[in-house]
């Protein structure tokens, strides 16, 4: 097996006096897609936050590439731009058009001209059809589409992993449609990957590994036909039926 | 001297037109002046005062910041909260008195006004910068955006947009304000409107002539605001590209301009 690119150690994550994440260990190799499930309030979001250090992590320790990032000495813009994320609500800049969106990031952190910058944000553009809307403004576009351009932000800046916060828990379901085959179709391409998502079907299709959580605690973890089919632990089982029934 | 009113005011302007007029003028130039060097201060100070400080961050740049902050907003507080024409008795006597410095009437002027439209604009900024969806910082922060680059580029674009409003309030404050310094012997207009009130002892005359100028100069001031504010807000639509001959690229036609072609 490679090395892995991330690695989490004992992290742990504590608001005042609320514990939310509780000594959470895993790892992820190059082009691996690990999907996050697990009811609200159980710690995904605040994971996925803490590994791209949006959440200071209270305990533990974050090795990317085996260099602790929570260390104090370590360029937190510098790791950031090599670990995108895409966020519930989005996030687009409202203040720039979405070839802007898309340009920006390369332009002030990668240091690219503006040329180089307007063609690899047409090419990502495109990838994710949204090619035609580079003059809109993020107002003037629906939820699917401002999550097409985020993705695409997010790619522009060429990460070597991308996190997804539930990408499509804000959209209607046709949007999710859009926005998941986008996100399949980056699958295929072999972009390594951590979703944190409520759609079952979805993670069961394209994850390699499925990271179940509750409470703050990693409760099981495994290939998608050991969790979604053979589930052992209880919670698991419980928290899954729900999804059957529905 | 006319019987009417109006004969009187006509009489007023033809004798005394340019004094007005450079009064008013005077007062434009201090109050826009004065409220585009306070806006500058006021982005400086709000900024600062919101640099986020994080345990990460070493104990000397945390100490430094804090005492920073600490005079910034002393400042703020007095400035605010002192009155300006006692300010500008102060300041412009003061750094006679003290330190031997005599200000030109002009320096004294722009820098009351300023300094304390500083103080107000400081409030708005940080005002303006924590109304911005936190969103905003952290989809910039997760392309690897460093704080100031995200200010730079997201934050403050959409923050000055946002207090463009208080902005224009903060000059029409300052154009009629300018009236304050005529303690310190500013001939702006309200020191122009005096002498020629006292001269022929017309005060409701002279003092109607000077409201209407003001009004005037503030009001087209908050319209030429209100243009400004339109213009950076854009265009409601926008232009498809694509390389599809047979679409329309250009949005969205508006609906009454069909209606006419209909008809």
């Amino acid at each position: 097996m490679s090395e892995a690119i991330i690695q989490v150690n004992h992290l742990s994550k504590v608001f005042g006096k609320n514990t939310v994440l509780k000594d959470i260990d895993f790892e992820v190799h190059p082009q691996d897609v690990t999907s996050i499930i697990g009811p609200s309030g159980s710690g995904k979001s605040t994971l996925l936050r803490c590994i791209n250090l949006l959440e200071e992590p209270t305990g533990g320790a974050i090795l990317y590439h085996g260099t602790d990032i929570t260390d104090r000495k370590v360029d937190v813009p510098g790791y950031r731009s090599k670990v995108g994320m895409v966020f519930q609500n989005f996030n687009l800049f409202n203040n720039h058009t979405v070839l802007g969106n898309c340009m920006v990031g390369q332009i002030k952190v990668l240091k690219k001209s503006r040329e180089e910058a307007r063609k690899k944000a047409m090419f990502y553009l495109e990838k994710v059809g949204m090619a035609e809307y580079i003059n809109a403004k993020p107002r003037q576009i629906s939820g699917g589409q401002k999550q097409r351009v985020a993705i695409a932000r997010a790619l522009a800046m060429e990460p070597e992993v991308l996190l997804f916060d539930e990408p499509t828990s804000a959209l209607d379901p046709q949007m999710v449609g859009e926005v998941l085959e986008v996100m399949r179709q980056l699958v295929k391409e072999g972009l390594t990957m951590i979703i944190v998502t409520h759609e079952m079907a979805f993670a069961k299709d394209v994850s390699r590994r499925v990271i179940f959580m509750r409470d703050g605690v990693i409760q099981e973890e495994g290939t998608p036909q050991q969790i979604f089919d053979h589930p052992t632990n209880e919670m698991t089982k419980d928290f899954l039926s729900r999804f059957r029934q529905a | 001297m006319p019987s009417t009113f109006f004969g009187r005011i006509a009489y007023l302007i033809e004798l005394y037109g340019p004094s007005f007029l450079r009064g008013a003028w005077y007062s434009l130039v201090i109050a826009i002046v004065g409220t585009f060097i306070g806006c500058v201060i006021g982005l400086i100070v709000g900024i600062i005062k919101t640099i986020p400080v994080s345990k990460k961050d070493s104990t000397a740049k945390r100490v430094f910041l804090a005492v920073v902050k600490a005079i910034l907003s002393a400042y703020v507080e007095i400035f605010r909260g002192t009155p300006m024409m006692a300010q500008a008795m102060l300041i412009y006597y003061g750094a006679a008195a003290l330190f031997n410095f005599n200000m030109s009437m002009w320096f004294a002027a722009f820098f009351i006004v300023s300094i304390n439209t500083g103080a107000y604009m400081a409030e708005t900024v940080r005002g303006g910068i924590i109304s911005i969806d936190p969103g905003q910082t952290e989809g910039a922060k997760a392309i690897g955006m460093t704080h100031y680059q995200t200010m730079i580029s997201v934050i403050m674009p959409q923050a000055l947009r946002n207090i463009m409003p208080q902005i224009g309030n903060n000059l029409i404050i300052n154009i009629k304000d300018t009236c304050v310094l005529s303690t310190i012997g500013v001939v702006e207009l309200f020191y122009a409107t005096k002498s020629v009130a006292g001269a022929l002892y017309t005060y409701f005359e002279a003092f109607s002539i000077a409201m209407v100028i003001y009004f005037v100069m503030t009001f087209a001031c908050s319209r030429l605001l209100r243009l400004l504010e339109n213009k950076m807000d854009g265009p409601d639509n926008y232009d498809l590209a694509t390389t599809d001959t047979l679409t329309h690229t250009s949005g969205m036609y508006p609906f009454k301009k069909r209606e006419a072609e209909n008809e």
